[in-house]
């Protein structure tokens, strides 16, 4: 019992950490239709970025932490000023690729400016364990599952009430009409990307500085592309939704399954969980499913 | 400047179906396979080994290339599957003790069958949901070589025996590089010949658009699931020939990135080209060649940057090319070459 709810706990906090990633991904899909494959490496990035600033640097939270926001703004705007604008109206085959090509550049990136391969960030959050029952669980988790959720309402308000989020929601829906209607619509696109980034960013500090810096976090990163599968690529609800579910998934799986099966079962959760959703309702649970015609 | 065709005339089928149409294209495909095939005679071990993974890469490459270039299922899990054909050798042939060529040919035909299961979503989906299946193919592959200790050796990898034929043993380059390239140029052949057969014009007609195909009578099913067996089993045996050539398999050779690369030569090359994987392939080999001739340079050059901070560069270039081939030449340079080709021909008059 004390387990059970010890891996509920960090697996709800994990899988809402996933669902920010997810997020990244379904604004940018929503508003352009690009698959964004190198959101692990972008993860990857920016935690090294917030090491730079938190530890090499010797920075306080509070400076650092608008610094790697402030980076994320410049990471998200320069891909898709460089690298997508022009390919607007490619095949999508282009499109996947050049994200691919992107990932590949920035995993250079990393190993040229980090090429130590873990690092720790400091502890942001208290580590006081509190009890539940007779669980004792790190406040970490708790705080996580917090700001994620902040983050969440934050980004709906924005999309529901505020005149760029509802351009963006319209631009998903019609980008005809919401281009007769004189709303740039690129200014749209490198507003999604902006965004993904920055919620990448937020994701990437809350699992790195529970589980420090790794390559591992390019797998957390395409993990999260579980969330999007399993929730549906175009809902937001989705992701938010599939994320805890996922994250349930990893903690329960490897916690219980462990002594059966090889040992790391863990990594592998959300992949299996990919290869079943896609060949059992590829549309997820929430997506939309398309009709195409010929 | 008559030596290459200036237009189309033809007496005879047998004619119109010829690869090599006139007599300087015969001297020059003949002369072109002499100097293969006599190259390794007087070419350092270095350039060599070069050719090998050349070679090697190729015939994955060619695979991939009938799986996306052709039949347009995008797959960014092709390391998986060689890793696959590498094991599935290396077991066979270093814990049962069987042949090489049984060897070669079961470990094609075990990433096929491999590459059928996980090529199944296609028929549901397509573009990026079945990029994502290939990627989590390549992962639950990888993660299964790593834990299943008692047949892969884990992490730690195994040792793999010398190819052999008949007591004939491949244990120099140069031996190693007439099989490799051997079976190499037969792969390209066959993927030359196999885009010309109706097999060819399925997979292409479902690449441009699988709807229409299939109302056309082009049974999704079957094909779609032949261009993964095709795809993989070619992959399998660059996987086997890759084990054989160095001598060890490890996880850490089939990374995800690998499968990127792959993915990115075909790009640079020109996809559902017969020309494209051999360019493409040969570019990236020589531009990570390079690389790695300058790396002691830049790492005296700047002293001031984090120790192995090298082992960064060739990726950083890698991803550049890529994209840079995206935005400035998505066709590749066989499409450049075909450009070339026919402005010689028709010069000097440009029409």
């Amino acid at each position: 019992m004390t387990e059970l709810t010890q891996f509920i706990v960090s697996g709800l906090a994990i899988g809402m950490v996933y669902s920010l990633i997810a997020l990244g991904f379904a604004l940018i899909w929503k508003s352009s239709s690009v698959a964004n494959l190198a959101l692990g490496q972008i993860v990857l990035l920016l935690s090294w970025f917030s090491y730079s600033m938190l530890v090499e640097a010797h920075l306080p939270v509070w400076a650092a932490v608008p610094l790697v926001l402030g980076f994320a703004v410049l990471l998200g705007w320069g891909i898709e000023r460089f690298t997508l604008r022009p390919l607007i109206a490619q095949p999508i085959l282009s499109l996947i690729a050049v994200t691919l090509g992107i990932g590949y550049f920035i995993d250079g990136l990393v190993n040229l400016k980090w090429p130590q391969s873990t690092g720790a960030l400091p502890r942001i959050f208290p580590t006081d364990t509190i009890r539940l029952g007779h669980a004792v669980i790190s406040q970490e988790y708790l705080w996580v599952a917090g700001i994620c959720l902040v983050v969440f309402l934050g980004l709906t308000l924005f999309y529901k009430y505020h005149r760029m989020g509802i351009a963006m929601r319209a631009t998903a829906d019609d980008q005809m009409a919401v281009q007769a209607c004189g709303i740039p619509v690129t200014r749209i696109f490198s507003m999604s990307w902006i965004f993904a980034c920055v919620v990448a960013a937020i994701g990437g500090i809350l699992i790195s500085s529970i589980g420090g810096i790794s390559y591992g976090l390019v797998e957390t990163g395409l993990g999260a592309f579980s969330v999007v599968i399993l929730g549906g690529l175009d809902s937001f609800v989705g992701a938010m939704v599939a994320g805890p579910i996922i994250g349930l998934a990893e903690s329960l799986g490897g916690g219980y399954l462990t002594p059966y099966v090889w040992s790391g079962i863990r990594e592998i959760v959300p992949f299996v969980i990919i290869i079943i959703v896609i060949m059992f309702k590829p549309y997820g649970l929430f997506g939309e499913r398309r009709i195409e015609r010929i | 400047m008559s030596s290459l065709p200036c237009g189309v005339r033809n007496y005879s089928y047998a004619e119109d179906m010829a690869i090599v149409r006139t007599r300087t294209q015969w001297v020059l495909f003949v002369g072109f396979l002499l100097l293969l095939f006599t190259a390794p005679l007087y070419l350092g071990n270095f350039w060599l080994n070069k050719i090998n993974l050349i070679g090697i890469t190729l015939i994955a490459a060619v695979g991939l290339n009938i799986l996306i270039g052709y039949c347009g299922q995008l797959s960014i899990g092709h390391a998986g599957f060689i890793a696959v054909g590498a094991y599935t050798s290396t077991i066979l042939s270093s814990k049962l003790g069987l042949p090489f060529p049984v060897a070669l040919l079961s470990a094609g035909l075990m990433a096929g069958a491999i590459g059928l299961i996980f090529g199944v979503p296609s028929m549901r989906v397509k573009g990026f949901y079945l990029a994502i299946t290939s990627i989590a193919a390549q992962f639950i592959i990888i993660w299964i070589i790593r834990h299943w200790t008692g047949m892969t050796g884990g992490n730690y990898g195994l040792t793999v025996p010398y190819a052999s034929i008949g007591g004939f043993i491949f244990n120099t380059e140069i031996r190693q590089c007439y099989l490799i390239i051997g079976i190499a140029a037969l792969c390209v052949f066959f993927s030359k010949n196999i885009a010309r057969t109706r097999l060819g014009r399925a997979f292409i007609a479902i690449r441009d658009n699988d709807l229409a195909a299939e109302v056309m009578g082009v049974n999704l099913f079957y094909y779609k699931l032949l261009a993964f067996f095709i795809g993989c089993f070619l992959a399998g045996i660059a996987g086997s020939l890759l084990a054989y050539w160095t001598g060890t398999v490890s996880p850490d050779n089939f990374r995800f990135t690998d499968s990127i690369l792959y993915v990115g030569m075909l790009i640079i090359g020109g996809l559902g080209t017969a020309l494209g994987p051999i360019l493409g392939v040969v570019f990236i080999r020589l531009l990570d060649v390079g690389v790695l001739q300058l790396t002691p340079a830049l790492q005296s050059a700047f002293p001031g940057m984090p120790g192995g901070f090298t082992t960064g560069i060739a990726p950083m270039l890698f991803g550049l090319v890529i994209i840079m081939f995206l935005i400035f030449e998505p066709r590749g340079i066989a499409h450049r070459w075909e450009l070339f080709k026919a402005s010689y021909r028709l010069w000097p008059f440009s029409y």
